[in-house]
């Protein structure tokens, strides 16, 4: 590729070629501008339906709008691993595996998926989540380390490695509404890709050392490992009934940190 | 026109720069920017209204930034949106607790009291008026894919609204609620039940001195029309978004012909509210349904009945 004539995608900063309307690594539209909000939320790009990504050897291509589908055509060598009940269809000659996971009986016990399966290549495989909302197109790059609220993540190439991390603080399990355990997928030298299905829309915020958000626990959906999470709670006191809490998540910087914008809401007391 | 166009837009005046007024909420602006400063509303859509004159609700334009006060809030995403507002230090909107996203750590939230607590405990009505003060960053989303509907309210002027469809307003708007008055009661062995088709209370905005602005958040699509007066249409009662207190509400019920009458329906009964004008009413397209419990009414509101 000429270094002189390529195009840095706004959202994974791949370069791509300057034919192409839309990134190769992650889909995202070239030809449309970032979407920044005031406040500094920066929108995932709405992915063009029918978008074509690329990694290794394989594809994948984005269908649909409303509740996306990622179908995979992966090649030879080529594997994704993923929640067994994402699958939406596959090709009859696609082999399955299952990886083999550490801690399965705290992991049932804790509600995460107790299976991880591996689809390999060659074939088409497709999978989708059952809500409306966004597919978010993750490119990881060598040495990266991603922290996704659990039941997030729709699928991941083999080049990343899965582990699961226990949230911190008995307050951060009991009042965070995302349960005991976030995934942590991470890369050593190779790079990766990661989707992620956001319930409604996701946007992305670039969090500074030290600087801190608060967010409502149920629409968090994943930070660089380096940001730091704790739930607060603010007492509301209405005087006759004694009140209630509202726990938010105080994000804390540095790194990136992504919501949805229809969340699951969680019980408070 | 029948539908709820009272002031279409009109060419510039001339000598006086452009005017634009929003065929959405009646705003007058200057018309420079791509959507109405009040209610998001873009500029220039060509009004959809169909052939019953109900009217679509334009879409908020991604991004869309809407004044009031000596704030801003912007709307963000299309599937489920986000309203981020932008708090000056001297206003303050409230809101149900449990849409709130995200803030920034310096907008100072409280509660607001609320009269009647216990009657509002029993009709599972929020309990609780959360209310942000400037300044700072705060935000809020419901969590169902649809439409956020920006109503301003001017001076005077005031709007209902079923339950549970309301996010946040301004703290000059006043908040109230009444009852329905759509209820029946039926009667199965010694057990009595009311039945509520659109819940037992409605929500009331009034701005008394000041504009104020109301952001709803509607599941699926919002289709708005204006009834003349002594006009009337019938809705399903979940499916109504808001009204304006001028329109009327009464339980009608039909029953399709070649059916036979027992003590109770078995499924071939409509219940319905029939609106009556003058005003504006306003439906969603993905409401819940309510489930008739189909028994034969054992008392009931002042109600209509249609045999076919």
């Amino acid at each position: 590729m000429d270094p002189l004539q390529r195009i840095a995608c706004e959202w994974c900063q791949s370069q791509n070629p300057p034919n192409v309307t839309s990134c190769q690594t992650c889909g995202a539209p070239l030809d449309i501008r970032n979407l920044v909000s005031d406040s500094g939320w920066r929108e995932a790009p709405r992915l063009k339906d029918m978008t074509e990504i690329h990694f290794n050897n394989s594809t994948c291509q984005v269908e649909g709008e409303i509740v996306p589908v990622a179908e995979m055509n992966l090649a030879q060598g080529d594997a994704v691993f993923f929640e067994h009940h994402v699958l939406l269809w596959k090709d009859d000659s696609v082999p399955m595996t299952v990886m083999p996971l550490q801690g399965g009986v705290k992991r049932a016990l804790a509600g995460m998926p107790f299976i991880v399966s591996i689809a390999h290549g060659p074939g088409r495989v497709a999978f989708s989540r059952d809500a409306t909302g966004e597919l978010v197109v993750m490119p990881l790059h060598p040495g990266m380390e991603l922290d996704v609220r659990e039941h997030s993540f729709l699928l991941a190439s083999h080049q990343i490695a899965y582990s699961y991390v226990r949230i911190q603080g008995l307050r951060n399990i009991l009042l965070g509404g995302q349960g005991m355990f976030m995934d942590r997928f991470v890369t050593a030298a190779a790079p990766g890709l990661l989707l992620l299905h956001g319930y409604g829309n996701v946007f992305e915020r670039f969090l500074r050392p030290g600087e801190s958000i608060l967010i409502e626990p149920g629409a968090f959906l994943y930070k660089d490992a380096a940001v730091q999470m704790n739930v607060e709670t603010q007492k509301l006191t209405t005087g006759l009934f004694g009140g209630t809490g509202m726990n938010l998540a105080r994000m804390i910087g540095p790194g990136r940190v992504g919501i949805q914008s229809m969340y699951h809401h969680h019980n408070t007391d | 026109m029948a539908g709820y166009v009272t002031q279409p837009p009109g060419p510039p005046a001339a000598g006086a720069g452009r005017s634009y007024t929003c065929p959405w909420c009646g705003t007058v602006s200057d018309g420079s920017s791509l959507s109405c400063p009040a209610c998001g509303s873009p500029v220039d859509v060509r009004v959809m209204v169909n052939n019953s004159g109900w009217a679509e609700m334009p879409g908020i334009k991604d991004m869309a930034r809407i004044q009031f006060g000596q704030s801003t809030c912007q709307i963000e995403g299309t599937l489920v949106p986000i309203a981020d507002m932008n708090l000056a230090p001297s206003d303050a909107v409230y809101f149900t607790h449990h849409v709130l996203l995200w803030k920034d750590p310096q907008p100072v939230i409280t509660t607001m009291t609320l009269k009647g607590g216990w009657k509002r405990l029993f009709a599972g009505l929020p309990l609780i008026m959360t209310q942000a003060q400037g300044p700072g960053h705060i935000a809020f989303s419901k969590d169902h894919a649809g439409e956020m509907i920006a109503l301003p309210i001017q001076p005077g002027q005031a709007v209902d609204l079923r339950e549970h469809v309301f996010m946040v307003a301004t703290a000059n708007v006043t908040y109230d609620w009444f009852q329905t008055g759509i209820w029946f009661r039926t009667k199965s062995g010694d057990d009595t039940e009311t039945h509520y088709p659109m819940g037992m209370f409605m929500d009331r905005f009034f701005a008394p001195q000041t504009p104020g602005l109301l952001l709803l958040h509607a599941k699926g699509n919002v289709f708005i029309r204006t009834l003349a007066p002594n006009q009337t249409v019938l809705i399903k009662p979940t499916a109504l978004l808001f009204k304006d207190p001028t329109v009327q509400m009464q339980l009608h019920v039909e029953h399709p012909g070649g059916t036979w009458r027992s003590w109770r329906s078995w499924g071939e009964r409509y219940l319905w509210v029939r609106m009556y004008g003058p005003g504006r009413v306003a439906v969603e397209s993905a409401f819940e349904a309510f489930e008739d419990p189909g028994y034969n009414f054992y008392d009931a509101a002042p109600h209509t009945r249609q045999r076919w």
